[in-house]
């Protein structure tokens, strides 16, 4: 086994750094102000090459979540939770919910960005509920 | 724009595989039996034999995406005029083509797998797929990774949305595993209940362990002649390729937009819409059902997005309408990849030639269209792309 380890292709390397600063961005297109997730050359929507980077609001609601009881990753041991969350902006992501966790369905539940990390120290963009 | 036709262009005349459960216990034993191109050259002569063919009367050549193209020609010994390389379904799809613009006549699609014997990961660090499929490995931060855990999110949010509940979702592999117990081809035979679904640890919850398929070495080959042609020339009746259909969703596919949101149903309603028109039959018509199953969870969104039953209730469907043996719709009557063999695909297109011929035994299906006429119906929806093909006598 060994530890996970992010895709880092030349666009998503700036939202790595912000990650680490704290300050979760995405692109957002300079043409038709489309969020764009992953990050990538153009803008599916309207294909222009031109974006800037912005902060996130960090706010987003739970799409669905699975619980994993097997271990893939050093870095990940079971059990743990795995959560998919659209965002305000538009764009769906995948995170983990820390902190407390909701009674019955876990879908439509509000929630904001809370930085941690994984076993191994990495920081991640995590979430937690938001009131 | 309709699709141009390749209704009943083409027809299968010859199927084979490699000995499923002889090498799986050869391999548990410790042992190699072959490598992928040996057990696709054990399905080629099964294939062969089964077509009552020569080589030399194939002039066209598919292999799998886990074969190099030239290496398998070389082993097999063709010289082709027209080929390339595709996975199960597409593979058809392109023989029909070919056949219809007469680059070929007789083609053989040829698949080989050493998988389980070479210890390939489909989870973790070494995730398969993650060179073709950036979702595969894009979450692996977060510590998501497994296709089976992408579709554990994907029936999470099904369920919750539709009243699918696990219980009713463990049909599915309670069905297929009753299937494959009349299955001498297949691996996983002895069959289970609804209880023992339930008692079964959670790999990825809400999926538990026979949820997932299985990992085996093994082989596969179709011959897809032209129709005409295959009437003179096989040793069988053969099996005509009735239509085909395919639409994908590409877009938002990494960050699983259609996947969670849509359950890829705009994909398999497009898809429907194509291959029904192209067959001229529908759901009503079919004896059987194959469905790409690396997860159970395909059958209940196929059974929904192809028009087997009313958009949310799947549920209900399966647990009393039923899809084993027996049921409204057999699905997967072979056992699928939960139960019988995980080929890619490639055994549910045996196991359809096979139920059309009426060669199956004690879980043969019975014939529903005109005349003693069976059509059985495969598909597929793998990553959003959605394909379907429909065999008929
Ligand atoms: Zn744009």
């Amino acid at each position: 086994m060994a530890n996970s380890a992010a895709v880092l292709s030349m666009y998503d390397e700036p939202m790595w750094e912000s990650i680490r600063a704290h300050d979760w961005h995405l692109q957002q297109c300079d043409d038709c102000s489309e969020w764009r997730y992953p990050p990538g050359p153009c803008c599916p929507k309207c294909l222009s090459p031109r974006s800037t980077w912005r902060p996130l609001s960090g706010r987003g609601e739970i799409a669905s979540w699975v619980v994993f009881h097997r271990q893939y990753f050093d870095n990940w041991p079971p059990p743990y939770n795995v959560v998919a969350v659209k965002l305000a902006e538009g764009p769906l992501v995948i995170s983990n919910l820390t902190g407390p966790e909701p009674e019955g369905s876990w879908i439509g539940r509000p929630v904001e960005v809370a930085y941690g990390t994984d076993a191994a120290g990495t920081l991640l963009p995590q979430m937690r509920l938001a009131e | 724009m309709t699709a141009r036709d390749l209704a009943r262009v083409g027809a299968v005349i010859g199927v084979g595989e490699s000995d499923y459960v002889g090498d799986h216990a050869r391999v548990r034993a410790g042992e190699k039996p072959a490598d992928s191109y040996g057990y696709a050259a054990d399905a080629f002569r099964a294939a062969l034999a089964d077509a009552g063919i020569g080589r030399d009367e194939i002039d066209g050549l598919i292999v799998g995406p886990t074969l190099a193209y030239e290496r398998t020609g070389e082993i097999l010994g063709i010289n082709p005029r027209w080929g390339g390389q595709a996975d199960a379904m597409l593979a058809v799809i392109e023989a029909c083509m070919a056949i219809r613009s007469g680059l070929a006549e007789v083609v053989a699609l040829v698949y080989g797998n050493d998988q389980r014997s070479a210890a390939i990961q489909y989870g973790g660090p070494e995730a398969m797929g993650g060179n073709m499929f950036l979702s595969y490995v894009y979450h692996a931060p977060w510590g998501f990774t497994s296709q089976g855990a992408l579709y554990a999110m994907m029936f999470r949010r099904f369920g919750e949305l539709t009243g699918c509940t696990e219980r009713d979702l463990g049909e599915v592999a309670v069905a297929q595993r009753h299937a494959a117990s009349l299955n001498p081809h297949a691996l996983m035979r002895k069959p289970i209940t609804i209880e023992d679904y339930m008692a079964a640890r959670y790999i990825c919850e809400p999926l538990r362990l026979f949820d997932y398929c299985l990992i085996n070495d093994g082989g596969v080959v179709l011959i897809i002649a032209e129709a005409e042609r295959a009437r003179k020339m096989a040793r069988k009746a053969p099996v005509l390729i009735h239509g085909v259909g395919r639409s994908d969703l590409n877009r938002g596919a990494t960050s699983l937009e259609p996947r969670l949101l849509e359950f890829y149903r705009p994909a398999q309603e497009a898809c429907a819409a194509q291959v029904y028109a192209m067959a001229g039959v529908g759901p009503e018509d079919m004896s059987a059902l194959q469905i790409y199953d690396s997860f159970s969870c395909h059958v209940p969104f196929a059974l929904e997005g192809y028009g087997y039953c009313r958009p949310g209730d799947v549920g209900r469907f399966m647990r009393e309408d039923g899809i084993g043996l027996g049921g409204r719709i057999p699905v997967n009557t072979g056992g699928g990849h939960l139960s019988e063999s995980y080929m890619q695909g490639w055994a549910h297109q045996v196991e359809a030639v096979r139920q059309v011929r009426g060669e199956c035994g004690a879980r043969q299906v019975a014939a529903r269209g005109a005349g003693d006429s069976r059509f059985v119906h495969y598909n597929s929806d793998v990553a959003g792309k959605a394909v379907s093909i429909i065999y008929g006598s």
